[in-house]
């Protein structure tokens, strides 16, 4: 059975993240404050989505590198864009990753305090990749420098948890269609399952956040259909934890989210046990 | 009441034993006469950090009887407490303080044996539970109770579990569940936790006798290893810490 591979320190999978970094990144980010931009909205999309991968492996006062991490910037230049001690690197264990942020801020942030109420708390909010919009949006080319590091990877982890892409994007590439790009990155595959890709879609366009939908009927605009249809199926074990997480995801559900977060993708993945009672 | 209780656990493949987040108690051979015993495991969550911290605790408050359904709130407090000093009695780095804040989270499994004819009455057991570990009781060759889980579909890697962090804990009666029965001589209670189990209640399911492989006397440190080794490569058990308690009285 595919996507079925225990995931281990032996045997890591690993996240590819493409940043979208072109010019049309500094526009407002359309679901949050209209200060902040698309750009902003990244950063922080791609900073959370690394501190949520470090804590799920933080064990005691350690990581264990259940994954690998690569994040891929596009706009200017396309490569590797960790800041900090890791900047060049494109494949980076998630210790080495925890261990390294290039600066840690304090943030607040509001959580349970235990008897049904909120209490706001000062959070540490550590930062890897910073905002950038330049440049066009070559985002077929990134799904190239991502198929060349991955098929790297895979050949050193032939029968690892399926890698994972996440493209965090306003969705509209400059460098042509990325449709045939995407077919080629889900191509690849481990003995597992093929690579999955993930897209997350941040636009200007005003409205609610749209998580893992099954069809495109009520997506915004061209480049959402898009990104949509380049997107592969949760697989189904990825589907029964979102189900048991209290998420609603059809069985035709797609890793595509729209104006949103992909944190609680993290919660989904299976590296043992996670008590229902953990939020 | 003469009771013989033996503990058999193992790591997760490929971690160490230090790494082993299941706990149990006691955690050595006991044989001992008496007119009541008390023994529990537990299975700290791997996704959770200090959880065999956790675990350990638990186990060791159930087996000097201070998790009594009556002592029971005022108990988790003082262990919440323990823990937390524990665990922040030295400074952590950023992750391991994020994680830490979380809590951590533990089943409990945890059986009361008594004998009254000796103290006035019959022969009873009483168990408690949170979670997926299971007790299993065994007369010869047929399986008497399987508590708190009794069909093997209903395992998963979801459980509610007991937390270290008070905010995350449901209301008792949600969480906690319990059962009684009473005891032969030569009766035997396997507490497991849920790997092991899940395996039991399979085999058990299609028709197998998997007591057999635990109730063998051959049964010691290396032939358990074995055991689970053998069922880990054939696919048959989850690779996960395994922990195993197997009481016997008479």
């Amino acid at each position: 059975m595919p996507y079925s591979a225990e995931i281990s320190r032996n045997q890591p999978s690993c996240f590819v993240f493409l940043i979208d970094r072109s010019g049309s990144m500094e526009d407002a980010f359309g679901a949050g404050d209209s200060a902040r931009t698309k750009a902003d909205g990244v950063a922080d999309a791609i900073n959370r989505l690394l501190q949520n991968l470090v804590i799920k492996c933080a064990k005691e006062d350690a990581i264990r590198d259940y994954y690998h991490v690569s994040v891929i910037g596009y706009g200017d230049k396309t490569g590797p864009a960790f800041v900090g001690s890791l900047a060049g690197r494109d494949m980076v264990p998630i210790s080495e990753i925890g261990a390294s942020p290039a600066r840690i801020e304090e943030r607040r942030k509001k959580v349970d305090d235990g008897a049904g109420g909120l209490v706001e708390q000062s959070v540490r909010f550590p930062i890897w990749f910073e905002p950038v919009a330049s440049g066009g949006t070559p985002m077929c080319q990134a799904m190239g420098t991502a198929a060349g590091v991955l098929e790297r990877w895979l050949s050193q982890y032939p029968d690892c948890f399926p890698p994972i892409v996440i493209n965090i994007t306003d969705g509209e590439a400059t460098d042509g269609d990325p449709t045939s790009a995407a077919d080629k990155l889900r191509s690849l595959s481990s003995s597992d399952g093929n690579v999955l890709l993930f897209n997350l879609h941040l636009s200007s366009h005003r409205g609610p956040s749209i998580d893992f939908p099954d069809n495109d009927a009520g997506l915004p605009d061209k480049y959402a259909r898009l990104l949509f249809g380049m997107s592969s199926p949760l697989p189904s074990h990825i589907r029964s934890a979102a189900q048991q997480e209290g998420y609603a995801v059809s069985d035709g559900a797609r890793g595509f989210v729209f104006n949103g977060g992909m944190e609680s993708l993290i919660k989904f993945l299976d590296i043992g046990t996670r008590p229902s009672n953990l939020r | 009441m003469h009771v013989y209780a033996d503990p058999f656990w193992l790591p997760k493949q490929g971690n160490t034993e230090e790494e082993y987040e299941d706990a149990c108690c006691p955690r050595k051979v006991t044989e001992r006469a008496s007119c009541s015993f008390r023994c529990a495991v537990a299975d700290g969550a791997t996704e959770t950090s200090f959880s065999g911290l956790w675990a350990g605790l638990l186990v060791q408050a159930f087996g000097s009887g201070r998790l009594t359904s009556k002592r029971r709130q005022e108990t988790l407090r003082s262990l919440q407490g323990r823990w937390l000093s524990q665990v922040s009695a030295h400074p952590l780095p950023w992750f391991a303080e994020e994680k830490a804040r979380c809590g951590a989270f533990s089943s409990l499994l945890g059986l009361e044996l008594g004998e009254a004819s000796i103290c006035g009455g019959g022969r009873w057991w009483r168990a408690c539970a949170v979670g997926d570990s299971c007790l299993v009781q065994m007369r010869g060759d047929a399986i008497l109770s399987s508590f708190p889980i009794r069909d093997s579909r209903a395992f998963n890697n979801r459980p509610l579990l007991l937390s270290s962090n008070p905010g995350r804990n449901k209301e008792a009666t949600t969480m906690w569940t319990s059962r009684g029965g009473t005891w032969e001589s030569e009766d035997a209670f396997y507490l497991m936790t849920d790997a092991l189990a899940c395996w039991f209640l399979t085999e058990a399911e299609k028709g197998q006798q998997p007591w057999r492989r635990l109730r063998d006397p051959q049964t010691g440190d290396g032939t358990f290893a074995e055991l689970i080794a053998e069922l880990r490569r054939n696919g048959r058990m989850r690779n996960d810490d395994v922990t195993l308690l197997r009481v016997t009285v008479d």
